[in-house]
Order: C-alpha cells, then sequence, then structure tokens
C-alpha cells in the first residue's frame, strides 16, 4: 500500500507566541502537527502489515525541516516539500488546491491526514483536497484497515462511532485515537539523514498560474490579542476533606451556581 | 532544559541524537525515576525501551548492529538519560563498561559470537573487576583462573559488580600467573551466567542508584572455554586500565546528567515557591546558588566533552583526561545536588521532589571506577610521568 | 449582494442539533447587520421535521430530501447538493454558516472545493464589519487558535465565504413566529465519491449528555480508575449534572470517548465545571475554558489548571469526592 501523509509543520504547542507585527511568530521552533503524528504511526503500522511506503507531503517554508526528518526518522521512506515564496500567507483553501496539485504528481493508494491542527483550528483541508480529487473522504478515523482492495474505516460519531468502506484511492483523516505514535530510534534518526526530501516550486506542480499563495487568500487576519484574563484564582490548600467541601459549596453558593 | 549545553562543538548527529535521548528521558524516564528508586528495582522496561530505540547499540561496531557512534556521542545520551534518573543512565554506561574489553581486544570471532546481543540490547553484560579486597588496588585480584584443557577453571568471588544478576555475559577478570609481576598476573574472560558454578551470592542495599542492581558473584569451579578469554594470558591488568580510561566518561556524564537534573528541579522550583511575598528565585542568595550551581555543570560537562574528544582522537594522555572529567563532574554533582536540596529547604529532604534522590545517586560517582582519590593518583602521575 | 445560508445538521435520530440553533441565530444577527437575507438548508433522508425545527429561527428554510444520507457520509452528499442549491439560486449566498462538528467540518471542507471559497474554522464570535484595511464589509470572525491561547479576528478578503462556528458560543433564539419550509430545486445525480456507511455502533451510554449540561464534573487520571468516576457520577447526579472527562481518563479506558472534553473530544460550557484530578493541559482547555466558573481540585499545586480554575483546591480528590457529595446531600437535606 503505497501512502501518502499530509503532514503541517506547526509551532510547538505552548510556545506559541505573537510576532512584533502581531502575527503567529513561526521561527519559534516547529513540530509535526500533533494529530500528523498519530496518522503517520497508524500509516507506518499499515505498511509495516501489508508491505508498501510512506511518503510525507508538506506545505511549509524551505527551513522547515525539522519536523519532516522526525516524521523520516519514524520510518517514512521519503518526503516532498512544496515551498515557494508566494505560498506565505496562504489559506485554508489555497493549501488544499496546493496539496491536490502536488498529490496529482505522486502515486498512492490512501492519503492520510491528521483530523485538525493545533495551530489553526483546520479540519477541512483534508475535505477539500478528496473533493478536487474526487477521492472518498472518510474523516474522524479511530482505526484505518484495509479491506477488499479498499479500506475501512472507524469513524468516531457523537454516539459511538460508524464503520466505513471505500475504495482507493482514498483520503482518510485520523484522531488521536490511532494510538500513540513511537519515538524514532536513533537508528531511524541516523537513517533519515540520507533520505530525500524533493522540494517542489508551484511552478513544477503545475500551479504557477492559479490563484494561489498569500496573495490571493481568500481570509485574512485583522488582529490578534491575548484572550481575556478569567479573573484571579482563589487558591485553597491544607484543609481536611470536609473544610476542602465546604470550601467548594461555600464558593458555588457565593458564585451564584448553587 | 534551563541550560543548554553549547551546541557549536556537537555535529548534527550528536545533536539530533541528544535530542532524541532528552525526549525519552523526560517522557518516558522521568516518570518511572521515583518508584524505581523507591522499590529498588531494576527497570527492565526501561532497558527495553533503550533497546528497543537503539540506545543500548549506540557503543558497538554498526557491523554487528550497533550504531557505531563515538564516545562523545554515547556520553551525550548518558548524560541525557541520567538528568532524569541515574539507575537508568548507568544501564547504557554498565553497558559499554562491560563490553569495552571485548571491543578493544577481542577477536573478530569472540565479537561476532557476543557484540550483535549486546547492540540489540537482548544481553546486557558486566564488568567484573573489583573485589572485597581489590578496589582501588584493583592489581590485588585473589579470583583464579586456572587453565584445564582447552578450559580455565574460575573460582573466588566479585563485589560490587554493577548489573551483576541482571547480564547474561560477565568480563572476568581472574588471576591466571600468581607469580608474575602485578601487571602481568591478569587475564580477562567472557563468562555466561548460565555456566555451572557461577551464581549471585548477594545484592547490597545501596544508598543511590537504588534500582541498578549491585551484586557479589561466587565463582565455584566455573568452566570456560579458552576461545573466551579476550587477548593473551597477562594482558588482563593492562586490558582493565585501558577500559576504565575510556569508560569513567560515561560515570563523568552520569554525574553532569544527575547536576543538570537537579539545576532544572531546583530552577523551576526557585520560580515558584514562593516566600515572604515574591518567588523565592527573587532573593539573591537563592540565585547565588543557582548560578554557581550552573557554573559548575557547564564546566564539568565542557571538560567532560572535551575529555571524549581527546580520548577519541588517541591521546596518548587518555587516563588523565579520563580521570579529570570524572572528578570534576563527580565533585560537580555532589555539590550541586547538595545545593538543589539547599534551594528546596525542607522540601528538599522530602521524598515528595527528586533532589534528594538525586544527592544520594550523585554520590556513587564520587566512588565507583575508581574513587576521587584514585582520579587524583592517575593525574598526577600522569604530569609526573611527563616530566620525567 | 447575496444572503447567508445556514445548513442545519441533523443527528441520529432526524432531529437539528442544538449548534443548528445556534448557527442560525448567529447568522440572522449578521443578516439583521448586513441587511443580507438569510436563510437555512437542510439535506437529509427525511428533512421535514429538522426543516420545521429550523424554521423557528429562520424565515425560510429550503429541504433537499437525500435519501443516499442514510447508507452513505452525510457530508459528501450534503455538500454536493447545497452545491447544485447555491449553483441553481438566482440569488447564491455570500455566506454560509455551519456548525463546528465533525460532519460540519467535513461538510465545508468539500463546499469550499465545489464552491470555491474560503473557510473560517472554529468561529467563537461572529459580528458584522464594515468595509476598512483593504477587506470589504463582511463577517469578522473571533477564533480562539493554540486552545485559546491566542484570540484573533479574521476576515473573507472577497464577498464570499464559509464559516464554522464552535458550539456554545452563541444562545439560540426563536424568531417570534415561524418561518416558512419550502422544497429546494430538486437535482438529479451526485458527482461524490461515495463512501458506505456499513454500520453505526452506539456505544454504551454513561449517563447525561455533557452537551449543554448546566453542571459538568469533570475527571482526569488523577481520578485513577473507574471506580473514581463512580464517586464523580454520584456528584453529578446531586448537582443535576454531566460527568465528562480528560483524553488521558478515556485512553486509560476508565470512560467512553462521549464523553471526553478537548480537543479531539467536544467543546463545552457549562455554567460550573468541577475538575478532579484534571491536570488543565491545554488540550484539555481548549474544551472547557469558556466555563462561567471552574473549580478544580488536584493534589498537585503546580498542576496547570491552577492558572486558570476560579477556585483551586490543592487536595487529593479522593477525600473530597465522597465529603463533597456529603456535603450536598446535607445542604439538600
Amino acid at each position: 500500500m503505497r501512502i501518502v501523509v499530509l503532514m503541517k509543520p506547526v509551532p510547538d504547542p505552548g510556545e506559541e507566541r505573537l510576532g512584533a507585527d502581531g502575527r503567529l511568530d513561526r521561527s519559534v521552533s516547529a513540530v509535526i502537527n500533533g494529530n500528523d503524528e498519530y496518522v503517520l504511526e497508524a500509516a507506518l503500522q499499515l505498511v509495516e502489515a501489508h508491505g508498501g511506503e510512506v511518503t510525507l507531503l508538506s506545505m511549509a517554508p524551505a527551513g522547515m525541516t525539522d519536523p519532516i526528518r522526525k516524521a523520516l526518522a519514524m520510518g517514512a521512506a521519503r518526503a516532498v516539500l512544496v515551498t515557494d515564496p508566494g505560498l506565505a500567507g496562504a489559506c485554508a483553501w489555497s493549501t488544499a488546491q496546493v496539496l491536490a496539485a502536488a498529490l496529482r504528481t505522486l502515486e498512492y493508494d490512501l492519503v492520510l491526514a491528521g483530523a485538525d491542527t493545533s495551530d489553526g483550528g483546520g479540519g477541512v483541508v483534508g475535505s477539500a483536497i478528496a473533493t478536487l480529487l474526487h477521492h472518498p473522504y472518510l474523516s474522524h478515523a479511530r482505526k484505518i484497515e484495509p479491506f477488499e482492495g479498499g479500506v475501512r474505516v472507524e469513524r468516531i460519531s457523537a454516539v459511538g462511532h460508524d464503520v466505513l468502506e471505500a475504495a482507493l484511492p482514498a483520503v482518510v483523516a485520523g484522531t488521536q485515537l490511532l494510538g500513540e505514535p513511537r519515538y524514532p530510534s536513533l537508528r531511524g534518526i541516523m537513517g533519515a539523514r540520507s533520505k530525500e526530501i524533493a522540494t517542489r516550486t508551484l511552478a513544477e506542480i503545475g500551479l504557477d498560474d492559479r490563484p494561489v499563495g498569500g496573495a490571493h487568500a481568500t481570509t485574512t487576519l485583522l488582529d490578534t490579542r491575548a484572550p481575556a484574563a478569567r479573573g484571579s484564582t482563589r487558591v485553597v490548600r491544607d484543609l481536611d476533606p470536609a473544610a476542602a467541601a465546604a470550601a467548594i459549596v461555600d464558593f458555588l453558593v457565593e458564585r451564584r451556581a448553587l | 532544559m534551563t541550560a543548554a549545553p553549547a551546541l557549536g562543538r556537537l555535529t548534527d548527529d550528536q545533536r539530533a541524537i541528544r535530542d532524541a535521548v532528552q525526549t525519552l528521558a523526560r517522557e518516558r524516564v522521568a516518570p518511572r525515576a521515583a518508584e524505581i528508586d523507591r522499590t529498588a528495582t531494576f527497570p527492565e522496561d526501561l532497558r527495553l525501551l533503550l533497546a528497543e530505540q537503539g540506545i543500548l547499540g549506540l557503543p558497538f561496531p554498526e557491523r554487528f548492529g550497533g550504531l557505531g557512534a563515538d564516545l562523545l556521542t554515547v556520553c551525550l545520551a548518558i548524560e541525557a538519560l541520567s538528568s532524569a534518573c541515574a539507575t537508568t543512565g548507568l544501564i547504557l554506561a554498565v553497558q559499554e563498561l562491560g563490553a569495552l574489553p571485548l571491543l578493544l581486544a577481542g577477536t573478530e570471532e569472540q565479537l561476532d559470537r557476543f557484540v550483535p546481543g549486546l547492540a540489540a540490547g537482548s544481553d546486557l553484560i558486566a564488568f567484573a573487576l573489583t573485589e572485597a579486597d581489590a578496589g582501588s588496588d584493583a592489581a590485588a585480584v585473589r579470583t583464579r583462573a586456572v587453565r584445564d584443557g582447552e578450559t580455565y577453571l574460575i573460582s573466588g568471588t566479585k563485589r560490587f559488580i554493577s548489573h551483576g544478576s541482571v547480564a547474561s555475559l560477565v568480563t572476568v577478570f581472574a588471576v591466571t600467573d600468581p607469580e608474575a609481576d602485578r601487571r602481568r598476573r591478569l587475564s580477562a574472560f567472557v563468562v555466561e551466567t548460565t555456566s555451572p558454578g557461577f551464581s549471585v551470592s548477594r545484592l547490597e542495599h545501596k544508598m543511590g542508584i537504588r534500582g541498578s542492581p549491585t551484586a557479589e558473584l561466587a565463582f565455584d569451579d566455573v568452566r570456560v572455554p579458552v576461545a573466551n578469554r579476550i587477548g593473551a594470558e597477562g594482558d588482563g591488568f593492562g586490558l582493565a586500565m585501558r577500559t576504565l580510561d575510556r569508560s569513567r566518561p560515561g560515570i563523568a556524564a552520569q554525574a553532569v546528567g544527575i547536576a543538570q537534573g537537579a539545576l532544572d528541579a531546583a530552577a523551576a522550583y526557585a520560580g515558584q515557591r514562593r516566600q515572604f511575598g515574591k518567588s523565592i528565585g527573587e532573593f539573591q542568595l537563592v540565585q547565588g546558588l543557582l548560578a554557581d550551581m550552573d557554573a559548575r555543570t557547564e564546566a564539568a560537562r565542557q571538560l567532560l566533552y572535551t575529555a571524549c574528544d581527546e580520548i577519541e582522537r588517541g591521546a596518548p594522555d587518555a587516563g588523565r583526561w579520563s580521570a579529570l572529567c570524572k572528578l570534576v563532574a563527580g565533585d560537580a554533582a555532589m555539590a550541586v545536588t547538595t545545593d538543589a536540596v539547599q534551594v528546596f529547604g525542607g522540601y528538599g529532604y522530602l521524598d515528595d521532589f527528586p533532589v534528594e534522590r538525586m544527592m544520594r545517586d550523585a554520590k556513587i560517582t564520587q566512588l565507583y571506577e575508581g574513587t576521587q582519590q584514585i582520579q587524583r593518583l592517575v593525574i598526577a602521575r600522569a604530569l609526573l610521568a611527563r616530566d620525567a | 449582494m447575496g444572503g447567508v445560508w445556514v445548513v442545519g445538521e441533523v443527528d441520529a435520530a432526524g432531529a437539528l442539533t442544538k449548534l443548528s440553533g445556534e448557527a442560525a441565530t448567529a447568522a440572522r444577527a449578521l443578516g439583521e447587520a448586513g441587511s443580507l437575507d438569510v436563510r437555512g438548508v437542510i439535506v437529509a433522508a427525511e428533512p421535514d421535521g429538522a426543516a420545521a425545527s429550523l424554521a423557528t429561527f429562520l424565515p425560510v428554510v429550503l429541504t433537499v430530501r437525500s435519501p443516499e444520507a442514510l447508507e452513505q457520509t452525510a457530508a459528501a452528499v450534503i455538500a454536493a447538493r447545497v452545491a447544485a442549491l447555491v449553483g441553481a439560486a438566482t440569488e447564491p449566498p455570500s455566506y454560509v454558516v455551519v456548525g463546528a462538528t465533525p460532519d460540519g467540518r467535513d461538510l465545508a471542507g468539500a463546499l469550499s472545493a465545489l464552491l470555491e471559497v474560503g473557510v473560517l474554522v472554529g468561529a467563537t464570535g461572529l459580528a458584522w464589519g464594515n468595509a476598512a484595511e483593504g477587506v470589504p464589509a463582511g463577517p469578522r470572525v473571533e477564533m480562539q487558535p493554540f486552545g485559546g491561547r491566542i484570540v484573533t479576528t479574521s476576515a473573507f478578503t472577497g464577498d464570499r465565504g464559509i464559516i464554522l462556528l464552535r458550539s456554545n458560543m452563541v444562545v439560540a433564539e426563536p424568531l417570534a413566529a415561524p418561518g416558512r419550509v419550502e422544497a429546494g430545486a430538486a437535482v438529479e445525480g451526485l458527482d461524490v465519491a461515495p463512501v458506505r456507511v456499513v454500520e453505526r455502533i452506539v456505544a454504551q451510554s454513561t449517563g447525561p449528555s455533557i452537551d449543554g449540561a448546566r453542571v459538568i464534573v469533570s475527571g482526569g487520571r488523577g481520578v485513577g480508575g473507574p471506580e473514581g468516576f463512580a464517586g464523580l457520577g454520584e456528584l453529578a447526579g446531586l448537582l443535576g449534572g454531566a460527568v465528562g472527562a480528560t483524553r488521558a481518563a478515556v485512553d486509560a479506558g476508565w470512560v467512553d470517548y462521549a464523553i471526553q472534553i478537548g480537543q479531539t473530544g467536544k467543546t463545552v460550557k457549562p455554567a460550573v465545571y468541577l475538575a478532579f484530578g484534571v491536570s488543565g493541559a491545554i488540550q484539555h482547555k481548549v474544551g472547557m475554558q469558556t466555563a462561567e466558573t471552574i473549580v478544580a481540585v488536584n493534589r498537585d499545586p503546580d498542576a496547570p489548571i491552577g492558572e486558570f480554575a476560579d477556585l483551586f483546591v490543592v487536595a487529593d480528590l479522593a477525600a473530597v469526592v465522597p465529603a463533597l457529595a456529603a456535603a450536598l446531600r446535607a445542604r439538600a437535606g
């Protein structure tokens, strides 16, 4: 099974900060988007069990290769990085078009993406890509397995889960319920140094005359600010259980919550 | 980390390996450290983790499934692990120590036979030189190896043997020629712990590194093939000394790791703990403690890294470098962990916080693989020999 | 200028979801401020019941009967139908508002590709803005990326776009008189790659739903096991609330995913959130930080939840839970 994993480098969660221009500072250390790491693990397990290999596909600034190297160290065979100065500030719709165009240059049976991203919420790009490529889209997967030439997915639902089946090639968006990602082994880390990260410009994926990238963004950020403080925390400690319980009841009464 | 080690001197591979081991140490090792210490149980789960991740394969040649890492890289891994748990850092240090005689003087046949299992981490190997009456005076070993046809019969008792009860192989130093000069009396052997006559006669109860089993090993006419002798008869003492020249940096790395772990814990605590209406880190007396801890740790680290480079490039005074770095790092670990307990105040004395464990763990780095006094002897002898 | 469409979501029982009413209310406010026509759309196998519910919030609701929605995943089917409706409309909408549920996200992505428009994901607030700063008049969308560490306002650069609204950000308000339901223009065929739904598994319910609960008693790793959650269930019963959980507790198998709160679970906004043994990691915080009152009980004085709880009790929850239950019972007399 040939699997392409869409991987988004995001700022290290908890390290995010705004630059002087009020925009997200992309110079803080980047990591693999959380959910993407889980689907990469699922992809690696699929090829370990059924043969094939995993290719990473990212759209990111040229220098942002550390997270890609880590993913290669986990076991992906190669990476394709679409990078172009014109892509800075790209919106979700642009991103979907770029990744769909890049996928058209690759051979694959399955495309895996994270169900959402820690930086922008996301979760719509996979669906848009599937629609553009006319592939079935199976989202919110907690389990992915091959099935009679197709793919079967358990999709979490509000009340439990649905079992879905579709033909290949398909796009599957996975969640953290797929299972903990592995740590890259030291051997994997050493081996990743010699793996290929092929860079592609917009021209190379046939999009240089399309309205994609920052200049054609469909959405724009007007303002960023720190969230309003919740007010101060009242801390209670060193009380016996009954007194602690009474403190909670009193507080709820004071807040008119009881 | 409050203090990132200088990056300029490390290669990309070294940096990547250090970062990866740090991540494992933080996410998988640190949460286990207190329990390992409290229950004094060898962390088999973490040994498996180190094996799976290839960390135990670091010191071994690639052709046997290892990673062929240089000494500095091995030390970076020991340091990272030890910053979370000194017992876990020691797993790699002892694996290297026990295997070094083989790596330094083993035949291709011996390497073929023993190293793949060691590199994969499925086998652990211990280093058995010390005896009850042969500690600092290593040449005073009494364990005998008597030639009997194509085998040797080994009998005697080894003491203070790290991993002695969990290893499947032990590198044993025994007397083959009692009449010879003290530097030619010993030979080295690889003994499989399944051999008849081998037994673990006692496990020590220790102040620190409590998860690392320290065993007394009894050899009761243990029959070992001649093919398991490392080097020629009489080469044992020299081999032991060359091994220690190369292994002491591992202990220095353990010491630097312990110091860094204690410094990180103390700095974090100083930022949180409030007294007299402000964080204790705002008091200059506490700041002074923290600054001295950082200076000591970083100085020890830089000396360690330099020593690794010198030893790796085959410096003629390798013994001096290894003694220097262990001396400085062991003392730094003891001082820094003691100060860390001080920063925590009364809480530091409780096992609710990691610094009291780190202080107990630090002490061993001043004792094993040559006491600090022996390190000074080694250094001084090197100086005097240079002038002679 | 075109109007605002709200695509309503239908639950497994065929009823309109609560979030759809919230989305309709938010869209109506946009319509009033921007002088835009607002209408609802329901695409379902049996759309009439949900359409009638949506019409309590909106003057006009279009229905599309789509039996495929039963055997296939809904989002692709709905996206194709809505896109066709848009194509056939004499006045196609400028903006489409959808609830930010799993289906809503799938729908928005597909619709964005079919209509070639942008999407703003996870709105926590919506307002109308006049033309300024190089953007035309249109919706101004507040979002809280990175688990709420940053609050942003975004806009569409053109006059079209899709907005995904998070739950519990708007209070649903019905119209004084319900609107009318109309059958949408019939569209033949469906140009989507099918995904068959082979089976729908309903997990055993663990109690009242956390959706819309006024009080949520939530547990994390510190609860220690399913027995601990039984204690939380008792508390929830005494407070008339529901039990929630962190991902750690769900991953440990102590409770079902249906009650997971956070980045990979649900977003809740109860009046009272009682957190026991919850560290307050950012992935959890994103799901509950807008609760009106947060009370946390944790043995670890350094737990991050101490930084945003209103009351932080540093104590062993194993002792506090029964004591609190006793206090509440005594109070109830």
